[in-house]
């Protein structure tokens, strides 16, 4: 916490992401106070208007308003991306810590469970699983994760194998101290940041591909404000209502790039290495 | 990082999107080619996909017709009657069950074989060798050859014989040619085009040179399956295809331009509809629930705001076009749109919003419904969020499920549905009564497995009966009329429109003309000014 309070203090673009990140998360947590309209009030005579003072960003094919759909939209796309990475990053590195850390049979299992996983192209895989599951968004977040978790697992277990051979872990050993305290108190804590960034990093490629499977029809379903559904439903009007592809793929396009900055700027503030340069 | 590092870094990026750029271009040259080159082919884009041209394959012969390969002894007109084709005429017997085909004396197969009454028994068996759906229409004591007349002898009288003979399954192929592969190569039919090649789905045809109706003035055609609707409609834009088959509503208005385009539009006979579970224990068990839930939508603002005026608003079952008394029967219709009404309805039926979710509920349990579409076609989704919509304003609360294709028939089979949204061809073979019995008819011991709604009413069935061996055309009019009026009364359904059904073409094709009927699409009156 202290590394970020002074990279915050001391790194101007870590300062500005993480304000714009703070803008985007305070936009998701008041969506229901800011949105001028429900998101899922249909107005039929205002179908497909374009955008104008009375509906900023126009009306869907309902009369629904854009707006506040792209508003609604944020909590829940970037509510179901970060629920997602969470569960990805517990599941991940907590196998991969054991893989790691007690080797054999265990190692093996995991690891080969690891190389399947990672042996069939991931957005394919995950579209096969969410098409057997079915489509909703608990289901594509149920096949993120089980294409997503066996990146993490092979990264954990590499960082447990090296620490697990490191002098304090072998003096905790001998010195009497059992599995769990050493894992907790000396393995984990000590790859925590490099998988901290690596799932900051990973939180825009996930939400393109959460935004992706509900475009394709296998993540949330209409009427949910989510953006791929909303980009999905654009699509069909293309051309006579351009305005619903542009502005839920504006809303895509700008939280991925200042999620993929924050996350950049924060692998600055907290890697160690470049801590040691300076 | 170095000013001499950014500047590569910049320069290298500036490049980077140069090469993008020029890939967007493209080869105008190369485009132009392509464009000449194709000027002796008309190419179509369709819906739908035929992995096969074998007619007597699943569905396929629908393909096999609406590219002009094969034809039947009758085809529809415009008000669905059934109208001489390769049969210029035929009559039936006193008892009923004899009905006698003569042939046209002109009609050759594109393989120059004659057409007689022999061929087309011989065809006819085929296909209910081979189909097992034709079965299903009727059941054949006998079907022979005699010179130009084919006679066909019914097990029990059959009064639309006629019309269930115009179906595409039953078109006519030469059966004396045993050494092809129709999947691939297509049957050898009387239509105006021959297939040339069929793969993956895109079909090239040539001119049938022999030809019995007429002369085939388009002697290439290449047909591209194109699912999305909106691809489609882009697809005829920018000039990659010269006839567009089914362009959305929202779409349209990029057609307006008369000298660039020609709209074909008509009336069909589809019926976009919601079967409703009535099954005991089913939320919609409770006519009064039925009801308020049909006056609570807003068909009329469905059809004519969210798409356009392309389809007709729903309230019987058979479309305007189909003549059995949409006019008189609508007015009947208590069930037209009135939120007042469904929501004294629902007071009526005890359901109230004690809890103030905004969710009607009774005995601690909220009324929620659930409906079952698929978004195959651009108006199910909408007709689906619609009625979401407008039912939660009276407290019903709608719970949407996409599914597939293949996974809303399983589950309309299994009738696990409180409502279930799809298109249906109201008149199959040019009648009626295949629609109605199929979905509404008692389902006693599994005898019409297709109505797995729970639905029964035994005057209805009365009137079923009735129908099945009425020949006079008046009196089976009043009976469907009669029938519909039972369905409304019991809300035993929500029809929520009938399309429009279009064609787009380029202003140099002529009569690319829809037809009521979706049977036919190409045919061999079709014209194009820049063809060689």
């Amino acid at each position: 916490m202290g590394t970020l309070m002074i990279g915050f203090k001391e790194n101007k673009a870590f300062r500005l992401f993480t304000i714009l990140m703070f803008l985007l998360i305070a936009i998701a947590l008041t969506a229901p106070f800011i949105a001028p309209y429900d998101p899922l009030e249909a107005v039929m005579r205002n179908a497909n208007m374009p955008p104008s003072a009375a509906h900023l960003f126009g009306t869907d094919k309902l009369g629904r308003d854009c707006f506040s759909r792209i508003l609604y939209g944020a909590a829940y796309s970037l509510g179901s991306v970060i629920i997602l990475i969470a569960m990805i990053f517990v599941v991940g590195t907590t196998l991969g810590v054991l893989a790691g850390y007690f080797g054999g049979w265990a190692d093996a299992v995991i690891m080969r469970l690891s190389d399947m996983m990672i042996s069939f192209p991931g957005m394919i895989l995950a579209i096969a699983i969410a098409g057997i599951l079915g489509g909703s968004l608990l289901n594509a977040m149920i096949a993120l994760l089980c294409v997503t978790w066996a990146k993490y697992a092979r990264l954990a277990r590499g960082l447990a194998l090296k620490i697990k051979e490191c002098d304090f872990v072998l003096a905790a050993v001998v010195s009497g101290g059992n599995h769990l305290h050493i894992l907790l108190t000396h393995i984990v804590p000590n790859i925590l940041p490099v998988m901290v960034i690596t799932a900051a990093t990973d939180v825009g490629a996930i939400m393109m591909e959460l935004a992706g499977l509900s475009f394709l029809g296998f993540g949330s379903q209409p009427p949910a404000p989510e953006w791929g559904v909303m980009l999905n439903e654009g699509r069909q009007q293309m051309q006579t209502a351009p305005w619903l592809m542009v502005f839920p793929g504006l809303a895509i396009f700008i939280t991925v790039v200042v999620i993929n900055l924050w996350s950049d700027s924060l692998r600055d503030v907290m890697d160690p290495r470049k801590a040691n340069k300076e | 990082m170095n000013s001499t590092w950014k500047k590569l870094a910049v320069s290298a990026m500036a490049a980077m999107l140069l090469f993008t750029a020029a890939g967007c271009g493209g080869d105008k040259k190369a485009d132009g080619d392509r464009v000449a080159a194709a000027k002796d082919i008309l190419r179509v884009g369709v819906p739908g996909f035929a992995d096969s041209l074998d007619p007597a394959d699943r569905c396929n012969s629908w393909a096999v017709m609406r590219y002009g390969i094969g034809e039947t002894l009758v085809r529809f007109d415009q008000k669905m009657n059934p109208v001489p084709w390769l049969a210029e005429s035929w009559k039936m017997n006193d008892d009923r069950l004899t009905w006698i085909f003569k042939i046209s004396d002109k009609a050759v197969f594109s393989n120059g074989n004659k057409v007689t009454g022999d061929a087309v028994a011989k065809s006819l068996l085929r296909t209910f060798e081979k189909s097992p759906r034709a079965k299903t229409m009727f059941q054949y004591d006998s079907i022979a050859g005699e010179g130009q007349n084919v006679i066909i002898r019914t097990m029990k009288p059959v009064p639309t014989l006629p019309g269930i003979l115009g179906d595409p399954m039953f078109l006519i192929v030469d059966t004396s040619v045993k050494d092809r592969d129709y999947a691939v190569k297509g049957p050898v039919g009387t239509g105006p085009y021959v297939v040339t090649s069929f793969v993956k789905g895109k079909a090239a045809l040539a001119a049938n040179e022999r030809y019995w109706n007429g002369k085939v003035s388009v002697k290439k055609l290449e047909i591209s399956p194109i699912d999305d609707a909106n691809t489609r409609a882009l697809a005829l834009r920018k000039g990659e295809i010269d006839v567009a088959v089914g362009v959305a509503s929202g779409d349209m208005a990029l057609f307006k331009d008369t000298t660039k385009y020609r709209i074909s539009e008509t009336d069909s006979f589809l019926d976009t509809l919601a079967l409703i579970s009535v099954r005991e224990g089913k939320p919609l068990a409770d006519k009064r629930i039925r009801e308020a839930l049909v006056s609570s939508l807003n068909r009329q603002s469905y059809c004519k705001v969210l798409l356009r005026d392309t389809f007709i608003p729903g309230g019987p079952l058979m479309p305007p076009s189909a003549g059995y008394g949409y006019d008189e029967l609508i007015k009947l219709d208590k069930n037209r749109y009135n939120v007042e009404r469904a929501k004294k309805l629902l007071a009526e039926a005890g359901w109230k919003d004690t809890n103030g979710d905004g969710i009607v509920d009774k005995g601690g349990k909220s009324l929620e419904i659930n409906l079952i579409f698929c978004s195959n076609l651009a108006e199910l989704p909408l007709f689906a969020e619609a009625t979401r919509s407008d039912a939660g304003r009276i407290g019903i609360r709608i719970n949407l499920k996409n599914v597939d294709d293949n996974e809303l028939n399983k589950i309309r089979a299994t009738g696990d549905y409180d409502l279930l949204l799809s298109d249906v061809a109201a008149e199959q073979a040019g009648d009626p009564a295949v629609f109605l019995n199929m979905y509404w008819k008692t389902n006693r011991d599994g005898c019409n497995s297709t109505n797995s709604s729970g639905y029964s009413n035994p005057k209805y069935d009365e009137l079923s009966d009735r129908l099945a061996v009425e020949f006079d055309t008046n009196k089976r009019r009043q009976l469907v009329i009669d029938m519909q009026k039972i369905i409304l009364e019991d809300c035993a359904a929500i029809i929520f429109g009938h399309p429009r059904t279009n064609i787009i073409s380029g202003t140099a094709i002529v009569n690319a003309e829809v037809q009521p009927c979706d049977y036919y699409w190409v045919t061999g009156d079709w014209t194009s000014a820049t063809m060689k």
